[in-house]
């Protein structure tokens, strides 16, 4: 028996029922005000990232935007504009005003609001992503479920070799790859579907592969996992030993659980998804921020490359904090058991 | 955890599944490559040809030429060497920046470990691209600002990792008495922390290396990493995506070396970890087979038990000669072997044995409740004139569901967590009785309020957590109550609960039996508690009845050396405290090494040479007491009593006592 | 020898409160038994007199003086619950054991002094010193649990805190565990604070009771006294749930 000096939730449970507890104390207030508090840090420390980027280059970047031909005195005037000669806390501190009023600076090569060129690229990135994460949780999800049950234990051996190493295979295989094989067969070979740009429906086809494929494999295997873990939980024992019919056991006894669990890290895999539609728009020369990133970069447009990061960073913190909160609706528990 | 023997066996495991074999024999061809490529290749890839630039394969080019008409397979087999340097780099600088910071909260403990992990948590948020691409700018575009970018996104992971495996191992007992016994906590980092997590950082850091060897070839890919006319795999992409429509395989060439060599580094260290039973930073890990080499697979020929009598009239549940078989890796255990009893109307039988004795199974196999890997056999296994060896049947389904009301060991684990408890219990009645919502709520209700649940219309809207352990195990009772059971099979319902607790539920269990003639299967590893509920004992050895007894008769007419002895080694309120505890020599004997003869041979003070070949069957008394052994009875020579001067008999005691394997 | 005391003791976890304003005494050479339910604060308590947990009010003092948590010497020490994870699985047994001898000993320096101290306490749990080269895996639980208790001697311990050694071990080995108890208490006149939630299993290696409720000590004495004659409701409540204490 052990002896944990810890109370046990029920012992919490059965004191607030004696002094009914204020509402500043009732779990899901400390739960929305932790998670609150966490997300308002987060966005704090990213935001002091892209502001502290800038300034972590070695060199003047500036004059590495501008290239070495600039004359001195068009540099001297773009610090100057940009406010690099202020004291760092001042430059902070206007950074921050910047971002409340919705200004980003201005890019150093267009000579575009950042805000207008964000704007502009966004649609198109948000569309891509969404569109594949629909796609790969509903696909990941059923097959996940139904490969949990085959494969539960005392079944399915070779069926569970089969899938695993398949999903490792897929898994494995980055999701620019898939978009350039994609593009190879689909554009070149059959010439069925178009290869760049996001004009016309059929142009998402083949960038929504490309992006879902690898996280659908992903999450897929670990539905599946969760689901022969769940299968084997007492709780399903005691389903068992109420005689219910197995469609039953694993739709409502089995999956909400195998979810939970899923969720958390299909949480990591959402804002990983994020992140990559970057390389898949660069593949499919995809008119979003994926791609303008990374000519940024190498153009060494700096407000520009701040301003995506923040804004894919603000994302992925929003995807992860949407993961807390429908974890927390679909498994009570969670509110209660961590900080 | 494995001893060296163990150990290769475990590597022999995995290196002949052919997913891992394929998967080292990938790794061997990427590791020579490494080293010969540029040896082998340099000049043929160097080898610019400006008459035959951007060809499609032919038999000189076989992957085609670039736009300098230099040779692509040559340049693919070539760009193994940098691709793999680099991508090593990368992990290393991430395990190593993993290491430190997830070992950080545990050497600095207090409000800077919590800085650093809170730190780590928050890191480990960011996909591992975009901090990629957030150093890569830092540290600006080349290949060693790559190394550098693709380590230091992947830090967080390793952290985290880290800190995890670091955290369980810290809160293992072991490193609490290492602590107390004054060792340091650095020391204890390296001496008993490391080492223990070892296996899974390592197996992590393999497929890892894969993963940086992806994440590279992406940073080339876009450009960010090795630039000309340097060259690895993601740069060659990089160049042979701009020609696809020309010479599509500029680009699947060197694409399909980094699958390979990402494949082979991920497939390796999946096999290892599921080999070694390690965890990966995706997934749980894979169950583990619970066998052991098992030696049932010579199946000795068992006795079967004493049959007692036709069954009478009231018998509610009748076992004949049940057995469990589960398979292994190596054959088969059967941790139940041949088991027969009778419950009548309102009887109350408890099953006593130790850990591994069956006693948990036999409940599970009457209720058919057995784990699907398992065979239940059984002459004849029936309950309430149903046949529970046929077939699964809706009516079958229906008549248990309403007649047998089962009771788990761990009420923490047993309900559902995301299910109101009310819910759960209705789900009885609208399952198997054809209620509607509103109704088997209302029963829920009053069930939970029959097994004394204060508030009960409350209570039954709340979740499990939101219970007491002896809330919990009354609301199970309540559950199998939704019904109108004839039988209650209770597996050790009271072990996880506090004393006081654990009367309450046993009384609860006696007043249900009390007003319904409802019979109980008890199931116990504590001889007082079932001598206390119970009208009749089986004590289980090995996967056998050893003894039926009236539970009256236990202290005093039992006749089986390990029921007498297990009655004595037991310390009572009533204990002589002048004497020593009984004590029974060896250890419960292994259900997949259970030895020829008499299972508890080994243990017995009365054991001959017929005990050690023959096993005795279950022999029934006129009074109705079944025993099985060869010398039923017969006196039993004074526990020893052993002191510290007494050492001669002292290794005998270990001798007995099996090795436990890995 | 010195006896162990705790005066006023309080740990707090944040807002609840483990062990509540606890005095206590293990007098020298005697077998003091601490019994209670889960999250009555017995285990909390014993972690604090090992360092493990910090107070956050009152001394706990051996001989008069604070325990030491630092330096060579540990005159406190500790028996784990479960055998299986008490003992790291990467560890021979000797070493597990040589581990813990103090660093300031001249008896024991030395590689050779230092094994034959190690067979020296395997003997004294009924080991064979030959197996002090085993791994842990190779040992069954009471085995483990013998491993531990000699770990513990091998500080030179003044007090030992057993904290309940054989509620994971099977019925037929706990009694082998129990016997060492008592054995090792008579041979080198130990004292131990010995934490069990069983009755009968502290009533047979203890010559005086602590009983806790809720983190305070509500009863304590003499264990014939205590258990023959209890003062507090919950003492007795207690003594009513022991099994094989109705009649049937």
């Amino acid at each position: 028996m052990t002896t944990t000096s810890t109370p046990t939730l029920a012992d919490a449970a059965s004191t607030s029922a004696a002094a009914a507890p204020r509402w500043w104390e009732q779990p899901w207030v400390l739960f929305a005000a932790r998670r609150a508090l966490r997300l308002l840090v987060s966005v704090w420390v990213l935001v002091t990232a892209s502001f502290a980027m800038i300034h972590l280059i070695p060199g003047d970047p500036v004059r590495g935007a501008l290239g070495p031909t600039a004359p001195a005195a068009l540099v001297e005037a773009r610090r100057t504009a940009l406010g690099l000669d202020d004291p760092l806390p001042v430059q902070y501190l206007h950074y921050l005003q910047g971002l409340f009023t919705g200004d980003l600076g201005t890019s150093l090569i267009s000579q575009l609001p950042v805000v207008d060129v964000v704007g502009q690229r966004l649609p198109a990135t948000l569309a891509l992503a969404v569109l594949a994460f629909l796609a790969s949780v509903a696909v990941a999800v059923p097959l996940g479920t139904l490969l949990g049950v085959l494969t539960r234990r005392g079944h399915g051996r070779r069926t569970e070799l089969a899938f695993t190493t398949t999903s490792i295979v897929v898994a494995t295989v980055p999701d620019f790859l898939i978009g350039v094989a994609l593009v190879y067969v689909f554009g070149v070979e059959l010439g069925w579907l178009p290869v760049a740009g996001n004009a016309s429906a059929e142009a998402y086809v083949l960038p929504v592969l490309s992006l879902s494929i690898g996280p659908a494999a992903i999450l897929a295997r670990i539905v599946r996992v969760e689901m022969v873990t769940v299968l084997e939980a007492d709780y399903i024992r005691t389903a068992r030993a109420k005689r219910l019919r197995a469609r039953r056991i694993h739709l409502r006894h089995a999956l909400p659980n195998a979810l939970t669990s899923a969720l958390t890290l299909g949480g990591l895999l959402l804002g990983s998804m994020v992140a990559g539609t970057v390389l898949v728009e660069n593949v499919f020369a995809w008119p979003g921020l994926g791609s303008t990133i990374v000519s940024s970069i190498l153009n060494k447009d700096y407000p520009v490359v701040q301003a995506i990061v923040l804004v894919y960073g603000l994302g992925v913190l929003l995807v992860n904090t949407a993961v807390d909160v429908s974890l927390a609706l679909l498994d009570p528990r969670s509110m209660i058991r961590e900080g | 955890m494995a001893s060296d023997h163990g150990r290769a066996r475990r590597w022999r495991g995995v290196l002949t599944t052919p997913v891992g074999l394929t998967a080292a024999v990938l790794l061997v061809a990427v590791a020579v490559l490494t080293v010969l490529g540029p040896v082998l290749w340099g000049t043929s890839a160097d080898a610019v040809d400006t008459r035959d630039v951007l060809a499609t394969p032919s038999p000189e080019h076989w992957a085609g030429t670039d736009n300098l008409g230099r040779d692509i397979l040559a340049r693919t087999l070539v760009a193994t060497r940098l691709s793999m340097v680099l991508a090593v780099c990368a992990i290393t600088v991430a395990v190593a920046a993993g290491l430190l910071l997830g070992a950080a909260p545990y050497l600095l403990g207090g409000r800077a470990g919590r800085l650093v992990s809170a730190a780590v948590n928050v890191a480990v948020a960011f996909p591992g691209l975009l901090l990629a691409l957030f150093f890569a700018v830092v540290f600006g575009v080349g290949a060693t600002g790559a190394v550098m970018a693709v380590g230091l996104a992947g830090a967080p992971v390793f952290a985290r990792l880290t800190q995890t495996l670091v955290a369980q191992v810290a809160g293992r007992d072991y490193v609490s008495a290492a602590r107390v016994a004054g060792v340091g906590r650095l020391r204890i980092l390296l001496r008993h922390v490391l080492p223990n997590i070892a296996e899974p950082l390592v197996v992590n850091a393999t497929i890892g290396a894969g993963g940086a060897l992806l994440a590279f070839s992406g940073l080339s890919f876009l450009g960010l990493g090795v630039q000309s006319p340097a060259y690895d795999w993601g740069r060659l992409l990089y160049d042979g995506i701009s020609a696809i429509y020309v010479n599509p395989a500029a680009a699947l060439a060197p694409g399909l070396a980094v699958l390979l060599a990402g494949l082979a580094f991920n497939l390796f260290g999946e096999s290892v970890a599921k080999g070694f039973g390690v965890p990966v930073l995706v997934g749980a890990p894979e169950l583990r087979s619970r066998g052991r080499a098992a030696a049932a697979a010579a199946d000795a020929p068992t006795g079967t038990d004493g049959d007692p009598d036709e069954a009478a009239d009231d018998v509610v549940l009748e076992v004949r000669d049940l057995e469990v078989v589960f398979p292994t890796a190596t054959g088969t255990v059967r941790p139940v072997r041949g088991v027969s009893f009778d419950v009548r109307r309102g009887e109350a039988v408890g099953v006593v044995g130790e850990s591994g004795s069956g006693k948990s199974l036999t409940a599970l196999a009457v209720s058919r409740l057995v784990s699907e890997d398992g065979t239940v056999r059984a002459g004849r296994l029936r309950f309430l004139d149903q046949d529970l060896t046929a077939p699964d049947s809706p009516a079958l389904r229906r008549m248990l569901g309403t007649s047998l009301a089962m009771v788990f060991q761990d009420p923490m684990t047993s309900f559902n967590p995301t299910r109101r408890i009310g819910r759960q219990l209705a789900e009885v009645a609208t399952e198997h009785q054809g209620l509607g919502r509103a109704e088997a709520l209302g029963r829920a209700v009053d069930r939970l309020d029959s097994v004394r649940i204060p508030d009960a219309g409350r209570r039954a809207r709340q979740y499990p957590h939101e219970f007491s352990g002896g809330m919990r195990q009354r609301a199970m009772i309540g559950m199998g109550l939704m019904g109108t059971p004839s039988l209650v099979v209770a597996d050790e319902p009271t072990t996880a609960l506090d004393v006081t607790v654990q009367q309450q539920v046993l009384d609860l269990l006696a007043e249900i039996r009390a007003a319904d003639d409802v019979a109980l299967v008890l199931i116990s590893h504590d001889v007082t508690v079932v001598a206390e509920v119970c009208d009749r004992v089986l004590v289980m050895y090995a996967g056998r009845i050893v003894e039926d007894v009236s539970a009256a008769g236990l202290a005093t007419r039992a006749q089986h050396p390990y029921t007498r002895a297990l009655v004595a080694a037991v310390p009572h309120m009533d204990t002589d405290l002048d004497q020593p505890l009984a004590t029974i020599p060896g250890r419960p004997v292994d259900p997949a090494e259970v030895p020829a003869g008499c299972a508890y041979a080994a243990r017995c003070p009365l054991a001959d040479a017929r005990c050690r070949a023959e096993d005795p069957p279950l022999v029934a008394a006129v009074d109705g007491s079944r025993v099985a052994c060869w010398h039923a009875g017969e006196p039993l020579p004074d526990p020893v009593v052993r002191t510290a001067e007494d050492r001669t008999g002292l290794d005998a005691l270990d001798a007995d006592e099996l090795v436990e394997a890995p | 020898m010195s006896e162990l005391r705790f005066e006023d003791v309080t740990v707090r976890f944040g807002r609840t409160t483990a062990v509540d304003r606890v005095s206590l005494t293990v007098p020298v050479g005697t077998v003091v038994g601490l019994v209670g339910e889960s999250g009555s604060g017995k285990s909390t308590l014993a972690r604090a007199a090992v360092g493990l947990t910090e107070p956050e009010s009152g001394a706990i003092t051996l001989g008069g003086r604070p325990v030491p948590h630092r330096g060579a010497r540990r005159p406190l020490q500790m028996v784990f619950q479960d055998p299986y994870s008490s003992l790291d699985p990467r560890m021979s047994i000797g070493d597990s054991i040589a581990e813990a001898l103090p660093r300031d000993l001249d008896d024991v320096r030395g590689r050779r002094a230092r094994r034959d101290e190690v067979a020296r306490l395997l003997e004294l749990v009924h080991l064979d010193p030959h197996r002090a080269r085993d791994l842990p895996a190779r040992l069954s639980g009471g085995q483990r649990q013998r491993v531990a208790l000699a770990r513990a001697l091998a500080g030179r311990p003044e007090v030992v805190i057993a904290d309940e050694i054989t509620s994971a071990l099977d019925v037929s080995i706990q009694g082998a565990v129990l016997n060492l108890v008592r054995e090792l208490q008579a041979e080198l006149g130990l004292s131990m604070l010995f934490i069990s939630h069983n009755l009968a299993v502290v009533r047979y290696v203890a010559s005086r009771v602590a009983v806790m409720q809720g983190g305070r000590i509500v009863e304590e004495g003499p264990t014939a006294q205590v258990l023959g004659a209890p003062e507090h409701d919950y003492t007795r409540e207690l003594l009513a749930a022991a099994p094989g204490r109705k009649p049937s």
